[in-house]
C-alpha cells in the first residue's frame, strides 16, 4: 500500500475522530467492526402493531457488515486479477489503443471501482454495497427488500426512496430523449430518468456519478472527493493506464477533512464544491470523475454484468428447450399477459390470431424494454425512510423537509427539477411536458428480474422441491418496492383494477391507502390499495384476465430470463461472482407463499389528507393535472 | 436460398441493426396504420366503483405508433359529452386485435354518465374510429358495479 501524503492526511484525521479508516492490508476483520464514526441518524417513529415494528430491519447493522465482507471479496477477485493480467497492455496505433486486452483493463478497472469502499466520506460503502452480483446487481440484503426498501448511505442509516436498480442491461439505455412523433420520453437511467446521458453520451456512466455525491447514498460533498480518493488507490496505476496520468492536482490542506464529511453538511452552505480547487485542478478532478463513470459504465455492459445467457437466449440459439410451463409462460408473456408489449422480446410481429410463431426472431439479443416510461399506479409503500428524514441529523442535514407530503412524481418531478431528483438540463424543451409523465417511472428490462444466489434459487417464498421447501431470497421489485415477489407482480398487472367474474367483474382494487385493506381482503391477494399517482395511469395492463395457473407460468417464464445458464452445466450458475453471497436464505413459515409474502410487515399509511403533496413537488408549473392531493 | 440461410441472414440484419444502434432493434419504425379499424367488441363498463369507472373495448390493430391513447368522451347529458380522458394503451405488434381500457376518476355515485369512444396514435390522430353513444351507472356509495361480464 503507498503512503502518500493524502493517505497520512486521512489517517491522522480518523485518529482524531478516534476510529482507523485508513486501509490496510489483511484488514478486512478490522474494518469490518467499524462502520462509521459516529452514531447513526435515526429519525424513524416507531410502527406499533407492524412486524418489524420499526423502519429499520433488527438484523440491519449485522447485514451491512455481512456485505461489507463480501464487497470486500469482490474487489480483492479484481485486484488479482489486474495482477495477472499479461501481458500489460500498452498503447498502438494512432489513435492510441490499448491493446491487446484493453477490454479486460477497462472492464476490471470497472470492477476495481464498483467494490471500492474508499468512494464514500467513511470508507464504509461501494457502489456494490447497494448492487451485489447475487442479485442481479439489485440489493443484496432481504430484511432491507422486504422492509424500508432503500438501502442506507454512507452516514447511517440515513436512506432514501426507491429500490435498488439492477445493473443488467441498463447501458442499453439511450440518452434520455423526447421523441416528437410518438410523444414520448425514452432512454435516461434511475428509474425517473434523470441520468440523461446529455455529457457522457450514455446515461450508464452518468447513472454511475450520482451515488457518489448523493447524501442519502454514498454521499461525498464534492465530485472533485472521487479524484481524490483515486488518487491513493491500489489501483490508480490501471485508472491512469486506462485514462491517463492526471492526479496531479494542488489539494488544499482541508480536503482529507472534507471528502471525509459527509454531503449535505451545513457548513457547506449548499455548495457544490467545497474544495478550493483552481480552475485548472478543478478540470482535472472532474474529468477523473468522468472517466470514473465511464469505467463504470464499461464493466456493467460487460460479460461481468449484462452476458446474454439466459435459458431464454439458449433457447432463441436452440440448444435449449423450453419446459411446457416455461413455454406456456412464454406464449401468455406475449399473448394474453400482453408483457411484451412494454417488456419487448423481439418476437415475430403481426400473427393473426390463433396463429403459432413459426418465425425467426426479430432480435437474437432482446432487451425486454421498450427504453420508455409509464405509470402503473403501484400504491403508496409507507415503510420508505425518506418519508420520516424531516429532521436535520447531526450534520444539519435535513434529507427531506418535505416529510409525508413527499409524492414520487417520478418523471415529471425530475422535469421539473424537483427534490431528490437531478435538475432538468433541457427545460426549455422539456419542463413543459411534465404534466404528461406524472408518476412515470422507468420501464426496466425483465431480464435477471428472478436472479438470486444459488443457494436461494428462488424469489418466491413457499416454494416446494422434491427435496422439500426451497430457500428463497427476498428481492424488492417495481420503484418503490411495495410489490415482494414476481408472484404478486404478475398478479398485479392481471388484477389491479377488475378481475373476470362469472356473474359480472369483481375489483380488488379500493379507494384505501395500504395497510387499510378492508376486513376480509387479503392485500396483494384479494385488495390493491389506490394508486400513489392517479394522473398518467398506463391503462394497458390491469385486468388481463390470467388464472392463477396462467400467472404462475408467467412467473416460470421470467424465470428463463436469468443470466448465467449453462446448457451443458445447467444447474451451475456461470454468472461471474454469485457465488458471494454468505448471507442466510430462509425457508417459508407455513401459510406464507409467494402471494402473501411481506404481508406481516404491511403498517397503515398516515391520513393523505393531513398531508397533502408538498408544494415544491406538486405546486411546481406546470403543476400536475389533474392536481394531487 | 435455404431456410438456414435466410436465418443467418437475418440474424446478420438484426445484428447489424443493433450493434449500430441499440434502440433500433428494440423500437423499430412505426407498423403501417391500419387502412381500416373497427370497433368489435364492446365499449362496455368493465368496472365502476362510486367515483370511478373504467370502460372497455376491442378493436382491430389499428397499426402505427406503439403508444396509443384510449379516448372516452362523456357526460351526464347525452347531448353533452364535453368531458374527456384518456389512458396511454401500448399496441402489441403480435396481436390482431388492441384491448382499449379507459379509466375516468372524480365521478358521482348513482349517476348515469353517457359516453362514446374513440382512440388515436401517439400524437393525437384519431384510428378513424368512433363508438355509438353507451351510457352507465356508477355505482352506490361503497359499492362496486360492471355490466362487462368477462374480459378476454
Amino acid at each position: 500500500m503507498r503512503q502518500d501524503t493524502a493517505t497520512l492526511v486521512k489517517a491522522a484525521f480518523a485518529t482524531v475522530l478516534g476510529i482507523l479508516s485508513v486501509p490496510l492490508a489483511g484488514s478486512t476483520d478490522a474494518r469490518a467492526q467499524v462502520d462509521q464514526p459516529f452514531p447513526p441518524y435515526n429519525p424513524y417513529p416507531p410502527l406499533p402493531g407492524s412486524v418489524p415494528p420499526t423502519v429499520l430491519p433488527p438484523d440491519l447493522q449485522s447485514e451491512l457488515f455481512r456485505v461489507r465482507r463480501e464487497v470486500e471479496t469482490v474487489y480483492d477477485r479484481y485486484f488479482a486479477e489486474w495482477q495477472a493480467l499479461t501481458p500489460t497492455p500498452t498503447y498502438s496505433g494512432n489513435p492510441p489503443i490499448l491493446v491487446p486486452n484493453g477490454y479486460q483493463a477497462q472492464r476490471i478497472l470497472g470492477g476495481l471501482l464498483n467494490f471500492d469502499e474508499n468512494i464514500s466520506p467513511f470508507q464504509n460503502i461501494a457502489c456494490a454495497s447497494c448492487h451485489m452480483p447475487y442479485a442481479a446487481f439489485s440489493g443484496p440484503i432481504p430484511s432491507v427488500n422486504l422492509t424500508m426498501v432503500a438501502y442506507p448511505g454512507t452516514f447511517r442509516d440515513r436512506a432514501a426512496k426507491r429500490t435498488a436498480q439492477r445493473y443488467t442491461y441498463s447501458h442499453t439505455f439511450p440518452v434520455l430523449n423526447y421523441n416528437s412523433t410518438q410523444g414520448l420520453f425514452f432512454g435516461g437511467n434511475f428509474w425517473d430518468g434523470r441520468a440523461t446521458g446529455y455529457k457522457l453520451q450514455t446515461p450508464d456512466a452518468e447513472q454511475a456519478q450520482g451515488p457518489p455525491v448523493d447524501p442519502l447514498e454514498m454521499g461525498f460533498p464534492d465530485t472533485a472527493c472521487i479524484a481524490f480518493r483515486l488518487s491513493s488507490a491500489d489501483y490508480r496505476q490501471l485508472f491512469e493506464l486506462v485514462w491517463g496520468a492526471d492526479f496531479d492536482i494542488r489539494w488544499p490542506g482541508n480536503t482529507a477533512e472534507i471528502c471525509a464529511t459527509p454531503n449535505g453538511a451545513a457548513r457547506f452552505g449548499g455548495s457544490a464544491t467545497p474544495i478550493a480547487l483552481s480552475a485548472v485542478d478543478r478540470t482535472k478532478a472532474t474529468n477523473i470523475y468522468d472517466h470514473w463513470g465511464q469505467s463504470l459504465s464499461f464493466l456493467e455492459r460487460s460479460v461481468d454484468v449484462s452476458p446474454f445467457n439466459s435459458k431464454f437466449d439458449a433457447f432463441l440459439k436452440g440448444t435449449y428447450t423450453l419446459t411446457a410451463d416455461e413455454m406456456a409462460g412464454f406464449e401468455l408473456f406475449n399473448g394474453k399477459g400482453n408483457c411484451n408489449s412494454c417488456h419487448v422480446d423481439g418476437r415475430s410481429t403481426n400473427l393473426t390470431s390463433g396463429q403459432t410463431d413459426t418465425g425467426n426472431p426479430a432480435s437474437v439479443q432482446p432487451l425486454f424494454t421498450c427504453h420508455g416510461f409509464a405509470n402503473e399506479g403501484l400504491p403508496i409503500n409507507p415503510r420508505l425512510p425518506l418519508y420520516y428524514e424531516s429532521v436535520p441529523d447531526r450534520f444539519g442535514f435535513t434529507p427531506n423537509p418535505d416529510g409525508l407530503r413527499y409524492r414520487d412524481l417520478g418523471l415529471g418531478n425530475f422535469l421539473r427539477s424537483g427534490p431528490q431528483s437531478f435538475p432538468n438540463p433541457n427545460q426549455p424543451d422539456w419542463l413543459s411536458l411534465a404534466p404528461t409523465v406524472d408518476g412515470q417511472q422507468q420501464v426496466m428490462t425483465a431480464r435477471d428480474v428472478a436472479l438470486t444466489p444459488p443457494q436461494c434459487p428462488t424469489t418466491e417464498a413457499g416454494q416446494v422441491g422434491p427435496n422439500g421447501p426451497i430457500p428463497y431470497f427476498q428481492k424488492e421489485f417495481f420503484h418503490n418496492g411495495y410489490i415482494k415477489s414476481l408472484k404478486q407482480l404478475v398478479h398485479f398487472y392481471n388484477t389491479r383494477d377488475s378481475v373476470p367474474n362469472p356473474n359480472g367483474n369483481t375489483t380488488y382494487a379500493f379507494p384505501v391507502t395500504s395497510g387499510h385493506c378492508p376486513a376480509g381482503t387479503v392485500e396483494r391477494v384479494t385488495c390493491w390499495p389506490q394508486p400513489e399517482v392517479l394522473n398518467n395511469i398506463d391503462m394497458t395492463t390491469g385486468a388481463l384476465g390470467l388464472t392463477d395457473q396462467e400467472e404462475n407460468q408467467i412467473v416460470v417464464f421470467m424465470q428463463t430470463l436469468t443470466d448465467g445458464f449453462d446448457p451443458a452445466n445447467p444447474t451451475v450458475s456461470t454468472y461471474r461472482n454469485i457465488d458471494t453471497f454468505t448471507g442466510q436464505c430462509p425457508i417459508a413459515p407455513p401459510g406464507v407463499t409467494a402471494s402473501n409474502q411481506g404481508n406481516e410487515t404491511l403498517t397503515p399509511v398516515w391520513n393523505l389528507t393531513q398531508f397533502p403533496c408538498a408544494t415544491d413537488i406538486c405546486g411546481v408549473p406546470p403543476v400536475p393535472s389533474p392536481p394531487i392531493p | 436460398m435455404n431456410r438456414l440461410l435466410l436465418k443467418l441472414a437475418v440474424t446478420a440484419v438484426a445484428g447489424v441493426l443493433l450493434y449500430s444502434n441499440p434502440i433500433c432493434a428494440q423500437n423499430p419504425p412505426p407498423q403501417p396504420r391500419a387502412e381500416h379499424v373497427e370497433i368489435i367488441k364492446g365499449p362496455a363498463l368493465e368496472i365502476s366503483h362510486d367515483d370511478l369507472a373504467i370502460v372497455r373495448w376491442t378493436t382491430t390493430n389499428p397499426g402505427g405508433d406503439d403508444d396509443h391513447y384510449a379516448v372516452i368522451h362523456y357526460g351526464t347529458d347525452p347531448n353533452d359529452l364535453s368531458q374527456t380522458t384518456k389512458n396511454h394503451i401500448r399496441l402489441n405488434r403480435t396481436h390482431s386485435e388492441t384491448i382499449f381500457r379507459v379509466r375516468m376518476d372524480g365521478l358521482k355515485p348513482q349517476t348515469t354518465y353517457y359516453y362514446k369512444v374513440t382512440s388515436t396514435g401517439s400524437g393525437g390522430e384519431s384510428d378513424g374510429v368512433e363508438s355509438a353513444v353507451n351510457h352507465f351507472t356508477t355505482a352506490a356509495p361503497g359499492q362496486v358495479t360492471s355490466a362487462f361480464p368477462q374480459p378476454e
